[in-house]
């Protein structure tokens, strides 16, 4: 028996480290901010975002090109870039929303693609395919007075990556709680009205349009946080961070997750990342890159596994999903 | 009230066009529709009565035509803002808001919320608290009225058609409406709630001098329950006048039975 040995195993090693579920950590909290802006535009307000990438991707750039380039000051950088970001979600709202469903989808995938590929090009502004690096110094300050309160409560050498992760998940959780009390208000009630049926919502009165866009607007602003996140998690802004891929990933998040829970959200994200990062360390007879792709195979599965048998998701209303017209 | 008053318009269209391609659903339609007053609009199949109604709640952008409602111009206007004018209309297939509950399709269609605009929750939330309380004793009481209050809390979704016709009248008149246009409101509903839903309209006419005008193909309900009769056929108005003057009109009878019309 013992010289049977079995072809796959998993190496807990990495498991125990602290440092490896910091990093899995500030990613899930970075997917569950750039989410929640998916979850306003699909589960609150059925209009169907997929380029909320793109609107990261300005957020980022906005922020790196303000500071290296204009000497901003970082904190100043932030709010004009997330306004920047939401002039851009009415850009490509304007034409796109008074069309059906799938107009929106099409325009706003072709423009965080477009978004993309003019950073991969514009070098003098983005820097090409090296990206922009440099812009992280205040960040660095404010982290280290973070590291500073670590210790002094007690935590001997705190992980240098600490001091994100509490921020990222301290935003995280207040823009979740923000979203859900603004769901319950009046005005909430009229983005579920457009997303039921837009022609009744306006018929009583309501400007659909108005609701759909800002909507948007409000999303590609939550796309910008993310966006200022992942670029002090990664140190530097470059195009390739920003693929379609990352939107896709987000609509995984929101399926996990379940649709109209701005909570399941945040669950959904950690779920999605800790079996992304887990399943590296899958050691199977086959070479890492494979190892690498079948991650995104086994995600597939539990997502199909997921439509099937629990199309609401972890926090979704069931009775939502089935009540038809 | 006196004859002067009643004859007062409402709300008139003169020659609306609407074409789809070379085709001309509605083409060149006129009426006029006096306040107070209940008018049914019938028609064949095809004559152009859903696309009118929807030119003139401006769901459709009309070709050619003008039409005013309170001496307002209408044609061409979102259908928001004739909604807040005061011109609602119902849909010959009820459009629930299915995945929310009843007291909620209720209380979206009550009129100056506050709290519909995202600053003034905000600025001014003690206000946006007391219009929240104080329509939901309004939808309550039209729930109530309507027979529905006890599914209040249910999504509007689970109602069967004749439910939702009615959570469908009872949230148009949520928005406190001086005209009612309603899109075929008995189809696909039984004989008793149909009755009640003809009850409640003469009511409102009676007590809240609600003007309605209403597609139907019920000629039992459209001579019996309304004060004149709108005949349209091939995208003109045809015939207009009393139940008894349509009923013997002899290009009515054409149209529907397909004379030459």
């Amino acid at each position: 028996m013992s010289e049977l040995a079995l072809p796959v195993a998993i190496s807990f090693d990495a498991f125990t480290s602290l440092g490896f579920w910091i990093s899995v950590g500030i990613f899930a909290g970075t997917f569950t901010i750039f989410t929640l802006g998916l979850q306003l535009n699909v589960g609150y307000t059925g209009i169907f975002n997929f380029g909320q990438a793109g609107f990261m991707a300005i957020g980022a750039y906005s922020m790196a090109i303000l500071v290296t380039d204009k000497g901003m000051n970082f904190w100043v950088s932030l709010p004009i870039a997330i306004l920047i970001t939401m002039g851009f979600g009415l850009i490509v709202g304007l034409p796109s929303l008074r069309l059906r469903a799938d107009y929106l989808a099409i325009t706003t995938i072709a423009a965080s693609e477009a978004i993309r590929l003019t950073a991969l090009n514009a070098r003098d502004l983005t820097g090409g395919a090296q990206g922009i690096f440099g812009f992280g110094d205040s960040w660095d300050e404010v982290a280290d007075s973070i590291e500073g309160w670590l210790e002094w409560l007690g935590w001997s050498n705190p992980d240098n990556l600490a001091p994100l992760l509490i921020v990222v998940w301290g935003v995280a959780l207040l823009l979740t709680l923000t979203l859900s009390k603004a769901q319950r208000t009046p005005w909430g009630r009229v983005l579920r009205a457009v997303r039921e049926d837009e022609d009744a919502a306006r018929a009583l009165g309501k400007n659909a349009f108005a609701y759909k866009l800002q909507s948007l607007m409000i999303a590609a602003a939550l796309g910008a946080i993310a966006g200022f996140f992942l670029a002090v998690n990664l140190a530097f802004v470059v195009p390739d961070s920003f693929g379609p891929t990352f939107t896709f990933l987000g609509y995984a998040v929101l399926v996990l997750g379940g649709l109209t829970s701005y909570w399941g959200v945040a669950v959904g994200a950690i779920i999605l990342q800790t079996v992304l990062e887990g399943l590296r360390f899958l050691e199977l007879p086959i070479s890492e890159v494979k190892v690498s792709a079948l991650r995104f195979v086994i995600l597939g599965l539990v997502l199909i596994g997921l439509m099937a048998f629990r199309p609401q998701g972890m926090f979704g209303k069931r009775e939502e999903m089935v009540i038809g017209d | 009230m006196t004859d002067a008053a009643r004859r007062e318009p409402i709300f008139e269209a003169q020659g609306v066009i609407k074409r789809f391609g070379g085709i001309a659903a509605v083409d060149g339609a006129s009426m006029s529709i006096d306040q107070g007053s209940i008018t049914a609009l019938i028609g064949p199949n095809g004559a152009g009565k859903t696309t009118f109604f929807n030119v003139i709640t401006g769901f459709y952008k009309p070709d050619r035509g003008t039409a005013t409602f309170g001496g307002e111009a209408v044609l061409g206007r979102p259908p928001y803002v004739l909604a807040r004018m005061g011109m609602v209309r119902t849909f010959q297939i009820t459009k629930a808001l299915s995945a929310m509950p009843v007291v909620d399709n209720m209380m979206l269609a009550a009129p100056d919320q506050p709290g519909e605009k995202l600053r003034n929750l905000i600025t001014q939330p003690g206000a946006v608290r007391r219009r929240e309380a104080e329509v939901h004793e309004q939808a309550m009481e039209l729930l109530d009225v309507f027979n529905l209050a006890k599914l209040a809390e249910h999504y509007a979704g689970t109602l069967s058609g004749g439910q939702r016709k009615l959570l469908e009248l009872a949230r148009a008149l949520m928005t406190r409406p001086r005209l009612l246009l309603l899109d075929e409101p008995m189809a696909g509903i039984n004989p008793t709630l149909g009755r009640r839903l003809l009850d409640h309209m003469q009511r409102l006419r009676a007590e809240d001098n609600v003007t309605f005008l209403f597609v139907e193909h019920d000629m039992e309900v459209v001579m019996g329950h309304s004060d004149r009769v709108v005949v349209m056929a091939q995208g003109r108005v045809i015939a207009d006048g009393t139940p008894d003057e349509v009923r013997s009109d002899q290009g009515v009878i054409d149209a529907y039975l397909g004379g030459g019309a």
